[in-house]
């Protein structure tokens, strides 16, 4: 094993959270020597499937959502993706592994978290509060929102003002006025989505045309990603990108954190020494790693547990009109937040998204049919493609000890401990799905859906992974403190999504990014003074 | 499998319908012009089970093609209640092909054309439609 040169920092994952990191702390301490990371290499956008007419078949195969989908095909991967046993999890998780991360195929939908979301337990006695507030984080939302270009309009009254600028947002089509009407119809709340999406050209980034598949990524880079956003002003500040490197081990010695080994794109194993090491892998690839390195067992019993995903359900109206079908970005059209601030006299704890969605691709659509052959399955395509509205119920996760990441006997072929998923959807959860599946019939029904169609639970949306190495101020309940620092090891740092408390019910993208440039900022501001 | 055995599967899956425009056969749709991937192990599908198990329920491929549509649609129905996961297979390929043919898109109103580069256009937005909301008093705690 060959031992390299000691630098300052060393960053596990290129995703959002290590892209944003290494982006801000970089400009605010350029003197540090910072080296990342990435398991997987940088996106070929030339290869993207959204200009083949295989496209449809290519999101069932090496360019699906789920990592485990895309290991079952024979055919070079873009991802570089490890097994997840998930037979124990009713949610599938899904990622991307490759410079960017996840923001390569997610949705670029951006809510912020709502201010009530920081003290659910100040509030309602139930989670736990995160260490800092809304308006501690709201300067980083800013500069993520700034960095990522954010399609949608200012004045939502279900948020503190949003002081970063905005673009047009996203045309929210027929389906998106439909479903207004019918939100306004009841007196509910709604608002167009906040996108990271261009819908203007700016430099080499076109304005969305609403192609759609925007979960096999952007060819045309209006949606914003990691890659593209973060890493350029990286490399430019003096990071050194290290891709193909898969970290093996978080190196502790003494209670200190002295680097990292891994297996570079050769095979040969290197050591990494460095004064500080953070970890940014997603809320699976985060906990792995640690748990792996021995981080936290025996001391720090949160790792790898309270992992919170968004339990998500469908209502599907059916109408007789022509509406927009897979047109648009399909993550962003407009929502409503009517029932999100916890209500007392509903029958669950906190609250729920109602988010109006586009809808899936032709293939799509047919292949979840039940029936999916014959003559029926003909008869329900007819009725549904390009008639139907999707509403989406986002449930607030609660965190749960239960619910967890844990390392199994194999070893995967990247030479790190496969890893498993164990996780249950909550009575709370379920409650919180069944009220919103209700509303969002109400809302469909309101608007002349002649048939209502509901997923009770949406298995392969596990997107959002959260929670698992939390922040806190009890190590017996948390992994790192309020800047992101492991309690057991005080310079090992984590820098995504593992460090939610708790996980509001929106998509957790714009928190992720904050999150990571406040951690970078207080690293900077420890080192430099 | 004969290739007879492999159509009358394909064609009692996607039996196509005569709305306007018509929906096409499987085999009209081109689904079984390439048998291979049907019978092969292609990622990790155990397809070529499940077309066993559909000539077995027929008591042989060339029953199978002999029978009428109400025959052949019972003898797939046992194997999707037997065998769930390999006929769930077994459809997900087909459909693939199906839906990705031009005559198919065609009929269902949509383009041949793949999304890019041409994108899609929609309407821009009315905001209009947010008055009511606006007047809202602030709902965030």
């Amino acid at each position: 094993m060959a031992r390299l040169d000691p630098v300052d920092v060393v960053v596990v994952g290129a995703g959002l959270g290590g892209s944003a990191f290494c982006a801000r702390l970089s400009e605010r301490a350029p003197q540090l020597r910072i080296v990342c990371l990435e398991r997987g290499d940088w996106v070929d956008r030339s290869a993207m499937p959204a200009y083949r007419r295989d496209w449809q078949s290519a999101a069932l195969g090496a360019w699906a959502t789920s990592p485990n989908a895309r290991l079952s095909v024979d055919a070079r991967l873009p991802s570089a993706d490890y097994p997840i046993d998930d037979s124990a999890s009713p949610i599938k998780p899904l990622m991307w592994n490759g410079v960017g991360g996840s923001t390569i195929n997610w949705a670029a939908h951006v809510p912020r978290l709502h201010p009530s979301d920081f003290r659910t337990k100040a509030l309602g006695g139930v989670g736990d509060d995160w260490p800092f507030s809304y308006f501690d984080l709201e300067p980083y939302y800013d500069l993520n929102d700034t960095a990522m270009g954010i399609a949608g309009l200012a004045g939502d009254p279900a948020y503190p003002p949003k002081r970063s600028p905005r673009m047009p947002p996203v045309p929210i089509g027929r389906m998106g006025e439909k479903a207004a009407r019918g939100f306004n119809a009841l007196g509910w709340h709604w608002w167009p989505a906040d996108a990271a999406i261009s819908t203007v050209d700016r430099e080499d980034r076109r304005a969305c045309n609403n192609a759609g598949p925007c979960l096999m990524g952007c060819p045309i880079q209006a949606k914003a990603s990691a890659d593209i956003v973060y890493w350029p002003a990286a490399i430019k500040n003096g990071v050194k990108l290290r891709t193909r490197c898969v970290a093996q081990q978080v190196i502790v010695q003494g209670g200190r954190a002295i680097g990292v080994t891994y297996r570079d794109a050769t095979g040969a194993t290197q050591e990494q020494p460095a004064a500080f090491t953070v970890v940014a892998g997603n809320g699976i690839g985060t906990a792995r790693l640690l748990l792996a390195s021995n981080v936290g067992r025996g001391v720090d019993g949160a790792l790898g547990r309270y992992l919170m995903f968004h339990p998500i359900a469908y209502a599907r109206g059916m109408f007789k009109e022509e509406l927009d079908g897979p047109r648009g970005p399909i993550g962003n059209c407009i929502y409503s937040h009517e029932f999100y601030e916890h209500q007392s006299g509903r029958p669950f704890i906190r609250g729920l998204q109602l988010q109006v969605t586009r809808e899936n691709s032709l293939l799509a659509q047919a292949a979840r049919l039940e029936p999916a052959w014959g003559a029926a399955a003909h008869r329900l395509l007819r009725e549904e493609f390009r008639h139907s509205l999707p509403v989406m119920v986002v449930a607030e996760d609660l965190p749960e000890a239960g619910n967890r990441v844990v390392l199994t006997e194999g070893v995967a072929a990247d030479g790190l401990p496969d890893v498993r998923v164990e996780y249950t959807v909550s009575e709370n959860s379920r409650r919180i799905l069944d009220f919103g599946l209700d509303r969002a019939e109400e809302m469909l029904r309101a608007i002349g859906a002649h048939r209502v169609v509901r997923v009770p639970l949406a298995p392969v949306t596990g997107w959002h992974l959260l929670g698992t190495a939390r922040m806190g101020d009890d190590p017996a309940r948390s992994v790192t403190n309020a800047r992101g620092r492991c309690h057991a090891v005080p310079n090992l740092l984590v820098a995504d999504g593992s460090l939610f408390p708790t996980a509001g019910a929106v998509n957790p993208g714009a928190t992720i990014g904050a999150l990571a440039l406040k951690i970078a900022d207080d690293l900077a501001r420890e080192v430099i003074g | 499998m004969t290739p007879a055995f492999l159509s009358a599967v394909v064609d009692t899956l996607l039996p196509g319908d005569q709305g306007v425009p018509p929906l096409p056969t499987g085999t009209a749709a081109g689904v079984a012009a390439r048998p291979e991937p049907l019978l092969s192990h292609r990622d990790g599908a155990e397809h070529d089970v499940a077309l066993r198990a559909i000539a077995r329920a027929a008591g042989g491929e060339d029953s199978f093609v002999r029978a009428d549509a109400a025959g052949r649609i019972a003898c797939v129905r046992l194997v999707e209640a037997e065998m769930r996961e390999p006929f769930r297979a077994l459809v997900a390929l087909v459909l693939q092909d199906y839906y990705e043919a031009e005559s198919v898109l065609v009929a269902m109103g949509w383009r041949v054309e793949p999304p890019q580069p041409a994108g899609h256009p929609l309407p821009a937005f009315d905001e209009a439609l947010l008055e009511p909301v606006k007047r809202r008093d602030r709902m965030w705690r």
